[in-house]
């Protein structure tokens, strides 16, 4: 770990101006950079294993980013809102794909430090990207290679990916989201935007040197989740019973009006580069009568052009099925 | 049954009973020292630097730019660090771990090649990465089926037996099962960080060292550096979890006392988490054969069990696996061979019922599938084919064997009677449901142990011995048979234990500490019963009396190895039963475990509420090696070949409380015969077996047989 300089801001343009890089898009952080610290879940570990070694961090932790609120039916959540304390609020306790994949992510040691905006902005726990005595890696080191590709992948991505990088984007939350229309608030030197969490990332087939589409200076300060007029839920799963990322999960929104899916909204998790948006599936899906034949037939088109190599060939077969029973218990259609 | 009574021997009804750990208050409030709490506080702070190819020659440690780092003091490698003698394991004559930095090889990825010395560890951790490491790199083999791979077939663990004619056995047979069984590798991962801290006197060593065996440890730095074996003393009076991980003198403790006498100043060395998966031994993967011939009635006629292991460039690791067949069950022709396969991987190690638990899983997993090819139910199969006398040693009769009872009570207590025997026969909603269950014949080991027993003027007592408490339970048993024997209450006898300077200890390992100490502390206290002219369990105001105007009056007595042939008898280790349901999705493939027994025979209880706790986190490690621990090595071709990819506890999956239901725990038989306390070892009997139990439950459940673990949902899928 190289020597850095910490400072604490109060205040979002401060915070803003004082990170002078891109460095909170890239994959990697190195000399000259400055960046973001807040909860420091992924932050911290990318440091001590050396991946990352920015020369100065900025904490954000105690920006007035720590409410929660309700408007006009859209949930306002500020960035520094911590996990466990989302998890808590009435409205995310009665939507249950919101509440679940904060509940069912890492540990409740780890959902106490993790905050939403560091969340959704959390780096692949690819263990070739983060060791770096790994040579071959496009994230780090564009045009190295990819060790993962062919080397150990079970956790791998098989969406938004190519040879080039598998990396997976491993937030169980951003996957909620993008199933649940969210957007985030950005504030950067050259002012505010509100962008879709669907555009947020970067998929690894795009540019795995780039994480995300952040400016220089730029951060999250809030959240808007809209509040789904329809049931919900979220299915994770996973070797583990608990405190672990998903080998597949699924975000799914649905209303069903006659036995018509009258409104879908999909998310999977633990396959794609970036927070997966179903968006095939939910095509098959909308304004269709509801069966499980339909279900099994937009899983299948949503994993068809999946990328897999040894160790990930398990993995569009398995979503599918993680889908179809979500699709199942959301919609209570069994047959 | 349970066995809460105390052997009639003895006095005060202190054994057996659910005494509360005499360390609890220490552990819940935080006090307890570890080694590296001992570390002398003006300490400066080692960090080992790995080497980041798996096979070759370091051609140059470029020490420039870290020496000129803030607070470094030195660096160690090859080029100039101490040499010294590769010591041998007291209890055999297997070749300890190589120190470090003794020549330019690199043996595996992350063998030592340097260590930086600082005054801060961020400071040695910076410079570390300021050290320029130039290779000569060699092709690596690290996959155990290479061909490429030297296989040694000459028996080094003492594993191979031949009985009777297998082959006629198998002629005899008419039904014949056989099938590969392949175990992932695991590591230990204790979550207290190995650390080792070194002071020097003149040419006296001082270490504090994290460790299972603190007089093997002060033995081998005195070999190694070849200064008298009094002039060295290690300390470690807790551990922070081993699981076998402390029983050699690994690299790192070598280190500590290298740097120290380099800077002629203490050091300090603590791993970091990557490095305890390359540091301190693992439990090896494994290939395993097992054919089974039987007849139609179930007898077993022919049993034949092979494996092969890996082992580490100039190490050795004896890794018995096929030790739990050779005594398992009454078979007349046999042939168990183990072979090994040396590979360019860190040094594996004993991890908790070493060889034991992969051996367990690949017989009692072909028992199973024997079971079903012939209809008989699998409890049944196993009552059928009780070695009631040990087939392995002589047909000597047992010295305590209650392995029919624990196969009974652990049918009974799980309702095995309710069980559809044929595959994925129930289902409720998604969930397929599966009984499976499976024996363990758990090998016996006990060495000798030394045991100072003082008693003190005011009649109170204190017992010394070198020996380690691994959060086992050892001070307290201990603790307990000494007040059980003087008459005094718990309260009135201090154990000192975890100190080389004390006397000789066998490792708390082999599930062999318990009985070796019990039965040192035994002696020594009758020894010192004698020297006071009293007999019985006199009590403290009668001790008190008798020693008079002493200080206080000692005995030492040393409990040895019994001799088998004098006695007539084979020596039992514990033996066990486990039963266990399960729920597998019948879509994802997920198996989640809903109840798990175990009933065991482990001769008298000495502390029921440590034995249970012995056996409950035996279990919570079974469950880890069925169906989540694995050490993942890369194995393709490329300069990542030999790398771990997931030496990390957010990688490596250990159960969490949620993957554990309540584990019911039940101890049956009684007092062993061998030795006059009873006693025989719980610490590994706890795991072995669960993994075949849960395997055989997911077959019951999804008609799926997997000869692998862990078992995992895309295996089931």
């Amino acid at each position: 770990m190289r020597p850095f300089t910490y400072t604490r801001v109060d205040d979002v343009a401060t915070a803003s101006a004082a990170v002078t890089t891109d460095a909170v898009a890239r994959a990697v952080q190195g000399p000259g950079d400055t960046a973001f610290i807040a909860g420091g879940t992924t932050q911290l570990d990318l440091m001590r294993d050396g991946v990352w070694s920015p020369d100065a961090l900025v904490d954000i932790s105690r920006l007035p980013l720590n409410d929660v609120e309700l408007d006009d039916g859209v949930l306002v959540v500020g960035a520094s809102v911590t996990m466990a304390d989302l998890a808590r609020h009435p409205e995310v306790v009665r939507c249950a794909v919101l509440r679940d994949s904060l509940l069912l992510a890492a540990s409740p040691q780890l959902r106490t430090m993790a905050t939403i905006g560091g969340n959704v902005l959390q780096r692949t726990r690819c263990r070739y990207y983060r060791d770096p005595t790994v040579t071959q890696c496009n994230k780090r080191e564009p045009g190295s290679g990819c060790a993962a590709v062919e080397g150990t992948a079970r956790t791998h991505a098989v969406l938004g990916v190519d040879a080039g990088c598998i990396a997976l984007h491993a937030s169980d939350l951003a996957v909620a989201l993008v199933a649940l229309d969210a957007q985030v608030r950005l504030h950067g030197p050259g002012g505010r935007r509100t962008i879709p969490v669907t555009d947020l990332h970067v998929r690894a087939d795009d540019d795995p040197s780039r994480d995300n589409v952040l400016g220089v200076g730029e951060l999250i300060t809030h959240l808007e989740i809209p509040v789904p007029d329809a049931r919900s839920g979220y299915l994770k799963v996973r070797d583990r019973a608990s405190y672990e990322f998903a080998l597949t999960s699924a975000a799914v929104v649905a209303r069903v009006e006659d036995g018509v899916l009258a409104h879908v909204g999909i998310g999977l998790g633990g396959v794609g580069s970036v927070p997966w948006r179903a968006r095939r599936a939910e095509e098959v899906l909308r304004g269709q009568r509801a069966s499980m034949a339909l279900f099994e037939e937009a899983a299948a088109a949503e994993l068809a052009d999946a990328f897999t190599v040894t160790g990930t060939d398990f993995k569009p077969e398995l979503a599918r099925r993680t889908l179809v029973r979500q699709l199942r218990d959301v919609t209570e259609v069994t047959a | 049954m349970t066995t809460t009574t105390a052997a009639p021997t003895t006095g005060v009804p202190v054994i057996g009973a659910g005494v509360t750990r005499v360390d609890g208050p220490l552990k819940v409030t935080g006090a307890v020292p570890y080694a590296d709490d001992l570390a002398p506080r003006d300490a400066l702070v080692g960090v080992l630097v790995g080497a980041t190819i798996t096979s070759g020659r370091v051609e140059l440690v470029d020490t420039t730019d870290a020496l000129a780092a803030p607070g470094v003091v030195a660096v160690l490698s090859h080029h100039d660090a101490p040499r010294v003698v590769r010591p041998d394991e007291a209890s055999s004559d297997e070749r300890a771990p190589l120190p470090p930095f003794q020549d330019a090889v690199v043996r595996f990825r992350g063998d030592y090649v340097a260590m930086v010395v600082a005054q801060t560890r961020e400071e040695a951790l910076h410079a570390a990465d300021l050290l320029h490491v130039t290779y000569d790199v060699d092709e690596p083999v690290v996959d155990i089926n290479d061909p490429r791979a030297d296989r040694e077939d000459d028996d080094p663990a003492g594993a191979d037996s031949v009985r009777g004619d297998l082959e006629r056995g198998l002629a005899e047979a008419e039904v014949e099962v056989g099938a590969d069984y392949v175990t992932g590798d695991n590591t230990n991962n204790p979550i207290g960080l190995f650390a080792a801290s070194a002071e020097w006197d003149g040419d006296a060593l001082h270490m504090w060292a994290t460790t299972q065996w603190p007089f093997n440890v002060a033995d081998c730095l005195a070999e190694a550096w070849g200064i008298p074996r009094e002039d060295v003393r290690v300390e470690c009076p807790y551990l922070g979890g081993g699981f076998g991980s402390g029983l050699r003198p690994w690299p790192y403790i070598h280190a500590a006392a290298m740097a120290a006498k380099v800077v002629d100043r203490p050091v300090r060395v603590v791993l970091s988490r990557p490095q305890m998966f390359t540091g301190v031994g693992h439990r090896p993967e494994t290939v395993q054969r097992v054919r089974l011939g039987a007849r139609r009635d179930g007898t077993l006629t022919a049993v034949e069990h092979t494996a092969t292991i890996p082992v580490a460039v100039d190490d050795d690791n004896p890794e018995n696996v096929v030790s739990g067949t050779r005594q398992g069950y009454a078979v007349e022709h046999l042939r168990a061979d183990v072979d090994q396969v040396r590979l360019h991987i860190s040094p594996p190690g004993s991890m908790r019922a070493p060889g034991e638990a992969q051996g367990n899983f690949a017989l009692e997993t072909a028992l199973d599938e024997l079971a079903v090819e012939l209809g008989i139910d699998p409890v049944e199969l196993r009552l059928r084919n009780e070695a009631v006398t040990n087939p392995d040693q002589d047909d000597l009769p047992w010295s305590s064997k209650a392995l029919d009872e624990c196969l009974r009570r652990g049918a009974e207590l799980i309702g095995w009677d309710e069980r559809d025997p044929s595959p994925r026969a129930t289902r409720e909603g998604d969930q397929l449901i599966g009984y499976g269950m499976a024996a363990v014949s758990f090998f016996y080991f006990q060495e000798p142990c030394t045991v100072r027993v003082v008693v003190r003027r005011d009649g109170s007592a204190a017992v010394h011995c070198a020996a380690m408490d691994i959060g086992t339970g050892t001070y307290t048993i201990v603790t307990q048979v000494a007040a059980e024997r003087l008459g005094l209450e718990v309260g009135d006898v201090e154990v000192v234990l975890g100190d080389s300077s004390l006397p000789a200890s066998p490792p708390a390992g082999g599930s062999g500490l318990a009985t070796a100490i019990s039965n040192a502390v035994a002696l020594a206290t009758s020894a010192v019963l004698a020297d006071l002219q009293l007999s019985g369990a006199p009590g403290r105001e009668a001790l008190a009396r008798a020693v008079g105007d002493r200080d206080k009056v000692t005995a030492e007595a040393t409990a040895d190895k019994p001799d088998p042939a004098e006695l007539g008898m084979s020596p039992s280790g514990a033996f066990g039963a486990k039963f266990a349901k399960v729920r597998v999705d019948a879509d994802l493939g997920l198996v989640r475990v809903e109840r798990l027994v175990s009933v065991i025979d482990c001769g008298q209880v000495l502390n029921e509420r440590t034995a249970r706790s012995q056996v409950v986190g035996g279990t919570v490690g079974g469950i880890g090696h069925a169906l989540l621990e694995h050490t993942v090595t890369d194995l393709h071709a490329g300069p990542q070949t030999g790398r771990i990819t997931n030496a990390h506890l957010a990688d490596y999956l250990m159960a969490v409380n949620a993957d554990v239901p309540d584990l019911e725990v039940e101890f049956v038989g009684g007092p062993d015969r061998l030795n006059p306390v009873g006693v025989k070892g719980v610490g590994e009997v706890g795991l072995c077996g669960v993994a075949a139990a849960i395997g055989n439950a997911v077959f019951n459940a999804t008609g799926r047989r997997i000869r692998r673990l862990p078992i995992t949902p895309d295996l089931l899928l």
